[in-house]
């Protein structure tokens, strides 16, 4: 009778594929259990408040698929190599840091631009942090553990660059105590350069919808952020002689490169299903307008890059037509 | 110009709160997800996170850490541990990582909903981190028990538990659905990182891992180890929210969240650890009595937390002291006698030195749990092996979801607390269960039990297999083929000789 002590060769959900699951697949692949039952997603009465919020923004979300578990992160990224990948990523800059330090490279800048440095760079760590949260509530509410890995990651390394920021917004404090470092809170509530970025984030965290709010995130709004400093920002310190604020803003932008990888593959998987085709294109037309008023605003503010606002906008294109969708 | 040390910059990383214009507040942080009690913002953004790491070291550390825990894998993966533990290591084994793996993942939701609705940054930075630890627990595990899943078809429960309505699997969500899961940010992080985290990961991560080092399960306790070295830092979220709660006059309510959590992990613990320690764990091998572990590292440790934080034990302490005596032998028979429902191979652990061990660790239990072990033990000699299975549903708790239990033998205490609520009656294993239900019935009273399923209709009494996703080839067997009864042949052999 013993017949059920026999082992198998992989979980039963992966067998019949046609090759061998990776590592990847077998330790990321359909664990949530929050996605068991449509009518709650938690086991307690089908009423309670937070039942009603899974149904209503995922079960009832404007994005339907019949099957999310399908989705798999172009990078395979799991958590060890998440933290190898990193750790290395993070010694780089760790070194970066040190040798401009090193080089007193703070001092050599150009008054004029280390003066507009708090508005344009450090205060950036307001919206980052808006991103970290956004990125966290596509964790809770990602109806397949692959996306919530995905955006799990995505949201760790908004922290990272808050971290690095924060780090040189001591620095430069230090270097200039007079310049306002370390007091952002009011450029980020106040400034105009700001508030385009801030209505933009702010109405994307107040959105509930599981699929709306994923898209606003990761095909509209962070693109537009991440374009708007880690290239064109990126660009006027390089012309500005702030290589080391350049060089960070490019270090950033290798984690914006695999937040546009996943998400392609999320579109990608989510325009298998037709009707999305229509959702996604309403999303965007509601979206768009918001991030083209957020990019015009901040870019308006960057010195010595006259077409940053275009180009931006036309980066954005670029990533939402690889994704698969006609941009707004 | 030096490179600054993190003191020097942190407060920065973690000045990032601002009011917000474009939507109102209560949009953003609606209480239901944030804070019920609305305390505050002045004071909840004085939250300082006791453990303070950044994301630099975090990575560094971890990576490091799972270079450790991966390690011992590789090494064990050549070695035969599995195919020469005893029949009751293997059930623990597997058992655990079904248990287990899938609650580890499930946390990572819920630390997202700490990371998106507390309302201080420090808090949200941390449970960022906290998400990506459970990713951790729950990734290692997989890994583990996929290496064992080529030696038994068990550990496919691994993976497979979260998409299932097993009664055990039901039981544990609607536990830790109840306490991380389905409440605002601040009351789940009382529950869970005070109560649940602080409390009683010791018992997995402490003890069990203990056991493992004295079975010779290096891997399993170094994993063990290592994932609680991850609790130690995320668990510390939960602290400084309780004395916000408690400097602004909601002790009451903090005491409430925590007396419910602490009473519904302890049932959870009890009916799994509880076993896994006292019946499971080789004898020769064992570090203590988990009733002993339970009040060294559980009770005493959490009551000095709590008093050191000026909160109080919890109203029920006396029942709980009484239940720690027999709540997991109860539910040891009832798990042995349900075999075909679980996914593990349970095995009985109760021959003549274990049970010698059990009376002296547990004074009384020969002439109580002991009784019905007798009836099990006369019914394997006599090959009545179907006897050994009941044949009916057993009656399970509206609370804690697992078995209806008493205590058997002479002074058989089997009361069915009971609870009629809006035209349905309800069943409790005991005052405390049915106390939380009464603290917020409507939270409760909407779930349906297996046995509610089959009394509604919903499930055909021959379709509970089916309905717990269970197919024939997973049904829980004896773990040791009945070997275990075989020593009583020599007891019995003996006392007939001795006319004793
Ligand atoms: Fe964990
Ligand atoms: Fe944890």
């Amino acid at each position: 009778m013993n017949t059920a002590t026999n082992g198998l060769k992989t979980w039963t959900t992966l067998a019949g594929g046609r090759r061998r699951p990776t590592e990847y697949e077998v330790v990321s692949y359909n664990l949530h259990t929050r996605t068991r039952h449509p009518g709650y997603a938690y086991e307690l009465s089908p009423e309670l408040f937070m039942n009603r919020f899974y149904r209503e923004h995922v079960g009832g979300s404007v994005l339907q698929h019949p099957d999310w578990d399908a989705f798999r992160d172009p990078d395979e990224l799991i958590y060890r190599q998440y933290n190898v990948l990193q750790d290395g990523h993070e010694e780089y800059v760790d070194g970066l840091l040190e040798e401009h330090a090193r080089n007193e490279h703070d001092l050599a800048l150009d008054p004029a631009w280390l003066k507009g440095l708090p508005r344009l760079y450090t205060a950036a760590r307001y919206p980052l942090h808006a991103l970290q949260m956004a990125a966290a509530y596509v964790v809770q509410m990602a109806p397949a553990s692959t996306i919530t890995n995905c955006a799990a990651f995505q949201g760790a390394d908004q922290y990272r660059w808050i971290s690095r920021l924060a780090y040189r917004t001591r620095e430069l404090q230090v270097a200039c105590p007079d310049l306002g470092f370390g007091a952002e809170r009011a450029l980020w509530e106040d400034d105009p350069a700001w508030q385009g970025f801030r209505e933009l984030l702010e109405k994307l965290l107040a959105t509930y919808d599981w699929g709306e709010h994923v898209i606003a995130l990761n095909v509209v709004a962070k693109p537009a952020f991440d374009l708007c400093r880690c290239r064109q920002l990126a660009r006027a310190a390089r012309d500005a002689g702030d290589t080391l604020t350049a060089m960070l803003l490019e270090a950033e932008w290798r984690d914006s490169e695999r937040s546009q990888r996943w998400t392609q593959a999320l579109v990608a998987l989510t325009l298998q299903h037709a009707p999305n085709d229509a959702a996604i294109a309403t999303i965007l037309a509601r979206w768009q307008p918001l991030a083209d008023t957020a990019i015009d605003a901040w870019c308006a503010a960057l010195p010595g890059v006259p077409e940053a606002a275009a180009a931006v906008k036309r980066g954005l294109r670029e990533l939402q037509q690889a994704c698969g969708v006609q941009p707004a | 110009m030096a490179l600054l040390n993190s003191e020097d910059w942190y407060d920065i990383a973690r000045d990032t709160n601002w009011t917000p214009r474009y939507v109102s507040e209560q949009a953003l942080f609606p209480k239901e997800l944030s804070d019920v009690l609305e305390m505050p913002l002045e004071l909840l953004e004085t939250f300082d996170e006791p453990y303070k790491v950044t994301y630099r070291d975090y990575v560094k550390t971890q990576r490091e850490k799972d270079v450790g825990a991966y390690s011992v894998k590789a090494a064990l993966a050549r070695s035969q541990m599995y195919e020469n533990a005893s029949p009751g290591w293997k059930a623990l084994l597997q058992m655990h990582f079904g248990a287990v793996s899938f609650l580890e993942y499930h946390s990572v939701s819920a630390f997202a909903r700490m990371t998106r609705f507390g309302r201080a940054p420090g808090m949200r930075n941390m449970a960022t981190f906290g998400s990506l630890d459970e990713m951790r627990h729950a990734q290692v595990h997989l890994y583990f028990a996929y290496e064992y899943l080529a030696k038994s078809r068990t550990f496919d429960w691994a993976q497979k538990a979260p998409r299932t309505d097993n009664w055990v699997i039901i039981s544990e969500r609607h536990t830790f659905d109840d306490l991380e899961h389905t409440r605002d940010a601040i009351s789940a992080a009382i529950m869970t990182n005070f109560a649940f985290e602080t409390a009683f990961t010791n018992l997995q991560f402490i003890a069990l891992s203990a056991d493992a080092a004295n079975c010779g399960d290096f891997s399993f306790s170094t994993m063990l180890q290592s994932i609680q070295s991850d609790e130690a830092r995320h668990a510390q979220i939960g602290e400084p929210l309780l004395k916000m709660m408690i400097d602004s006059g909601r002790k009451a309510e903090a005491q409430k969240l925590i007396d419910i959590s602490f009473w519904r992990c302890w049932k959870q613990f009890s009916a799994l650890s509880g076993t896994c320690m006292d019946y499971y764990t080789p004898l020769d091998k064992r570090e203590g009595s988990f009733k002993e572990f339970m009040n060294e590292w559980i009770l005493d440790q959490f009551v000095a937390k709590l008093e050191d934080m000026g909160m109080e034990k919890p109203w029920y302490w006396d029942l709980l002291l009484e239940d720690i005596e027999v709540f997991h032998h109860a539910q040891q028979l009832g798990i042995y006698l349900y075999r075909p429902t679980e996914w593990w191979h349970p095995i009985a652990g109760t021959n003549p030195a274990e049970r010698a061990w059990l009376e002296e660790k547990y004074p009384g239990w020969n002439d109580t749990f002991g009784q019905v072990w007798d009836v099990i033990i006369e019914n394997i000699r006599a090959g009545r092996l179907d006897s050994t299975i009941p044949k009916t549903l057993p009656m399970l708790c509206n609370m804690h979801g697992l078995e209806l239990t008493g205590v058997p033998g002479r002074k058989w205490n089997l009361k069915d607390h009971t609870l009629d609520y809006q035209g349905r009656r309800y069943h409790f294993q005991s005052v405390v269960d049915k106390w939380i239900f009464e603290q917020e019935p409507e939270r409760y009273a909407g779930h349906l039990s297996l046995i509610d399923r089959v009394a509604q209709g919903i499930v055909a009494p021959d379709g509970v297999m089916e309905h717990m996703n269970m197919a024939p080839e997973e049904y829980g067997i004896e773990g040791t083929n009945y070997a275990w009864v075989e020593a009583y042949d020599d007891a019995l052999t003996t006392r007939r000789a001795t006319g004793t």
